[in-house]
């Protein structure tokens, strides 16, 4: 149960009660997720801020479609949320404002550390060509 | 073959044809159909009983609309036509070609009207790279509509065509067998839509036709079009000037300005200034806000949108593959299929130094103008967040400079500034320095980030505390760097502080932002419009991007020598800011006669030989025109020869205009004040400044 990512990434998401990410924002989305011939619900909330959480199936401002497998690639940042929404792997029916906005909760990919090492400038030099 | 390109637009949407109205791309050919950087046609070939037909003439009627006149035949020499052909193409979710012929004998024709169609839907990365498709092509015949198909796995692309008049379609394009009576015609409409295809839809798409690429079933009306353009060319401020160029140059800027307007699906009925057509017709971070800011005394409906825009996809985490970090403006927004499966990082990617510092500056600006105070406070968690990434994010050596180095070495941005070619930034000997660089211009736009971002701390966000810090930093930043920068041989700062902390010493055109930014200590001031008025910078058009003497300078290299018309009008605020009216009058003169020469419509670049060399600028050979922030130049400069800076709720107007342009007004400046008219007089002597300037160091 715990293994879920779906889940896990929810709960965390909730846990908080609200994300400085989302101030000054709200929206509700409603994440229908495909699981073999199952739809399993996630309904999003969120209020200026304010972040909550639920299994509930009922209207929201954006509906999310998406297969399982995707969704738990992007939930743990192995696939880009607008590059499977280009590529037809997730669809959005309702505002694209509302998913737009939640993306920005996701997480990044694993590996990214936000560092890279310094190149001197014999480097740079060595790879171009003389003037 | 007719080699000349035809380019008609409408948001990103754009046909690139010969003059006959033909496509015959191949891969890496930059002719068709584009639409959300994907090309949707790459063959469109119209014949008449067999035979190819010849241009008599082209007509643009209006940035989304062309007209070709045609006769049968390909012969060099002038046939004695008894046909005519005429095609009249509208861009819309793909585009509508009314297809005429004109029958001039006396007695009926027949006639084999025949267009050819097909796509190869190419990315426009893929045009650019020659790279090979990795999904399948399938064409039907659908209901009388033939379908152009793509698809590699989920991603589906499809071209829907029909026409109005019956025809016989195959997978190849439609046949018309018709009689066309004397002196009569016949015509019939074409209809191209560039659709988002979906398996899941296959069932339903049979009714329902096809789905526009931007999510909407229905076609937009044409006459919205029509009607906007000319809505967008009354809302604005009216120019008037005893240099006639000067109003023609004005109105060619708010028509391009108006072509270059780009919507996002988040914020309908919204515009934003995209960055170059056809190219560049999505988000760019740095050029849509540096657009904003020239066409603000003007506009400022692309600034708020750009903010707006801008904050929806401001970077919240670390992706290495992005470069993207927490509180990141974007630089470059893509929507091709090899963004779609992350081949490449513009989904979107943030790989720029300045534009989060920038965007701060666009937000005060647009607060200046017009005291929309509101949406200042909707985007204070924005802002709060770019003015974090300079200090947490941006600091990659440790030094309180803001530095760059992509983290994607395979398809991110080596430079990420302006100048973002590899060779852009070197000292004077042409050596080039290491990773990451801290360019002297994104220590300007920090320092005036952190002094706006106080004012708006200050006065709208009520955050005393907030407010002190960054102007303490800000006055900080400002000491350490008029002395780490400062280039003592030669009186001016350096380009760049290398990874040692050595100046990067080239004398380039970058210390004219600095003006414009506020970080030059006064004492310095006039040291630096000396050399952007010099020889070795200013060409008697304008300033050049690198100096002449320097190592790499080349009149014609991208950012090593050309003149960049956007880089001058802000060199030219740059040198309001600090009082040298005489030589920001120079630029404006300088630039203004290039954008005569070049019939009002700057392009991004042009040769920096010198004006007493060649005497007409000489166009630097570029993909993308109009270029947005060629297109907003004028408009800036309008502003810094008028002297126009908002104060308070008033709109000050100091006039100093060279001597050419006479009597100049603007009516109806909008603003914090409703609106205010502004009246100056040319009375700098520019030709004798600057021969002056250019006589002797």
């Amino acid at each position: 149960m715990t293994a879920d990512p779906i889940s896990q990434f929810f709960a965390n998401l909730a846990a908080p009660g609200h994300l400085a990410t989302f101030e000054g924002d709200s929206a509700t989305l409603r994440f229908d997720v495909h699981d073999g011939g199952q739809i399993q619900h996630w309904y999003v909330a969120v209020s200026n801020g304010d972040v909550a959480v639920s299994r509930q199936n009922k209207a929201a401002d954006a509906v999310i479609h998406v297969e399982r497998p995707t969704f738990e690639a992007i939930v743990t940042g192995r696939m880009n949320a607008q590059a499977a929404l280009l590529r037809g792997l997730l669809t959005c029916e309702g505002s694209m404002a509302a998913l737009m906005m939640f993306q920005r909760c996701l997480p990044g990919p694993p590996g990214s550390t936000g560092r890279v090492a310094p190149i001197s400038s014999q480097t740079v030099m060595a790879q171009r060509r003389p003037m | 073959m007719s080699d000349q390109l035809v380019q008609i637009l409408e948001g990103n949407t754009f046909v690139v044809s010969d003059d006959r109205g033909d496509i015959e791309a191949s891969r890496t050919d930059p002719t068709g159909l584009f639409s959300f950087d994907t090309r949707f046609l790459s063959r469109w070939v119209l014949t008449v009983n067999g035979q190819r037909l010849t241009a008599l003439s082209t007509d643009d009627v209006q940035y989304f609309q062309t007209r070709f006149f045609l006769v049968p035949g390909s012969g060099t020499v002038y046939v004695d036509a008894k046909l005519s052909i005429i095609r009249e193409r509208e861009v819309a979710d793909g585009f509508r070609e009314k297809l005429r012929a004109l029958n001039h004998e006396n007695s009926p024709v027949d006639l084999v009207i025949r267009v050819e169609a097909a796509s190869d839907f190419a990315d426009l990365f893929e045009v650019k790279d020659a790279l090979k498709k990795k999904g399948k092509y399938g064409n039907e015949v659908v209901d009388g509509s033939l379908v152009l198909r793509y698809q590699r796995e989920t991603y589906a692309r499809e071209t829907w065509i029909s026409s109005t008049e019956s025809a016989s379609v195959d997978e190849n394009g439609f046949t018309f067998n018709v009689t066309v009576p004397a002196h009569g015609e016949w015509s019939t409409e074409l209809d191209v839509v560039a659709s988002e295809g979906s398996m899941e839809r296959a069932g339903a798409r049979a009714q329902d036709g096809p789905i526009g690429i931007r999510g909407q079933g229905g076609r937009r009306v044409r006459e919205d079009m029509a009607h906007g353009l000319q809505k967008w060319l009354q809302k604005v401020p009216a120019v008037e000037c005893d240099w006639e160029a000067v109003g023609h140059i004005y109105r060619r800027c708010l028509t391009d300005l108006a072509a270059l307007r780009f919507t996002t699906l988040t914020l309908p009925g919204r515009a934003l200034p995209a960055a170059g057509l056809p190219w560049f017709m999505t988000i760019f971070g740095r050029d849509s806000i540096f657009t904003s800011l020239q066409a603000l005394p003007f506009t400022s409906e692309l600034a708020s949108t750009t903010l707006l825009a801008l904050a929806e996809r401001q970077g919240t985490r670390i992706d290495d593959f992005r470069d993207e970090d927490p509180g990141r403006i974007l630089h470059e927004m893509r929507y091709g299929e090899m963004t779609a499966f992350e081949e490449r990082p513009h989904s979107p990617y943030y790989g720029n130094a300045d534009a989060t510092a920038l965007y701060v500056v666009l937000l005060d600006e647009y607060e200046r103008w017009t005291g929309d105070t509101k949406l200042v406070r909707d985007l204070e968690h924005a802002a709060r967040a770019a003015l974090n990434w300079i200090d947490e994010y941006a600091d990659l050596q440790g030094n309180g400079y803001v530095s760059y180095q992509r983290r994607n070495q395979k398809t991110g941005l080596e430079n990420q500034c302006w100048k973002d070619s590899w060779d852009s930034i070197s000292y004077r000997n042409g050596e080039l320095p290491g990773f990451p660089r801290a360019t002297c211009e994104l220590q300007g736009y920090a320092y005036d980030a952190k002094v706006r971002g106080a004012r708006l701390a200050r006065q709208v966000w009520h955050d005393t505390a907030f407010a002190d810090r960054l102007e303490k930093e800000a006055a900080d930043l400002k000491r350490r760097f008029n002395r780490d920068f400062w280039v003592e041989d030669g009186e001016y700062f350096a380009l760049a502080i290398d990874t040692d902390g050595r100046k990067v010493d080239a004398l380039t055109s970058n210390i004219g932002h600095l003006l414009w930014s506020g970080i030059v200590d006064t004492t310095k001031a006039r040291a630096v419009a000396r050399h952007l008025l010099g020889p070795r910078l200013f060409s008697g058009w304008g300033v050049r991007t690198l100096a002449e003497g320097e190592a790499r300078y080349n009149p014609i290299g991208y950012h090593v020598g050309t003149v960049w018309p956007f880089d001058n009008s802000f060199i030219a605020w740059g040198l309001r800011r600090y009082g040298f009216k005489d030589e920001a009058a120079c630029i404006v003169a300088g630039i203004m006669e290039a954008a005569e020469v070049f019939q009002g419509r700057l392009p991004e670049a042009f040769g920096g030989y010198p004006r007493s060399t060649t005497r007409y600028p000489v166009q630097y050979p570029t993909a993308c025109s109009p270029q947005a922030w060629s297109t907003g130049a004028p408009l800036l400069l309008l502003r810094a020869g008028l002297g126009l800076e908002p104060q308070g709720d008033n709109l000050i107007v100091d006039p100093a205009l060279p001597l050419r342009v006479g009597h100049l007004q603007i009516l109806d400046l909008p603003g914090r004040w409703k609106k205010m008219d502004a009246f100056g007089r040319g009375r700098v002597d520019t030709d004798r400044l600057t021969a002056r300037a250019l006589g002797g160091k």
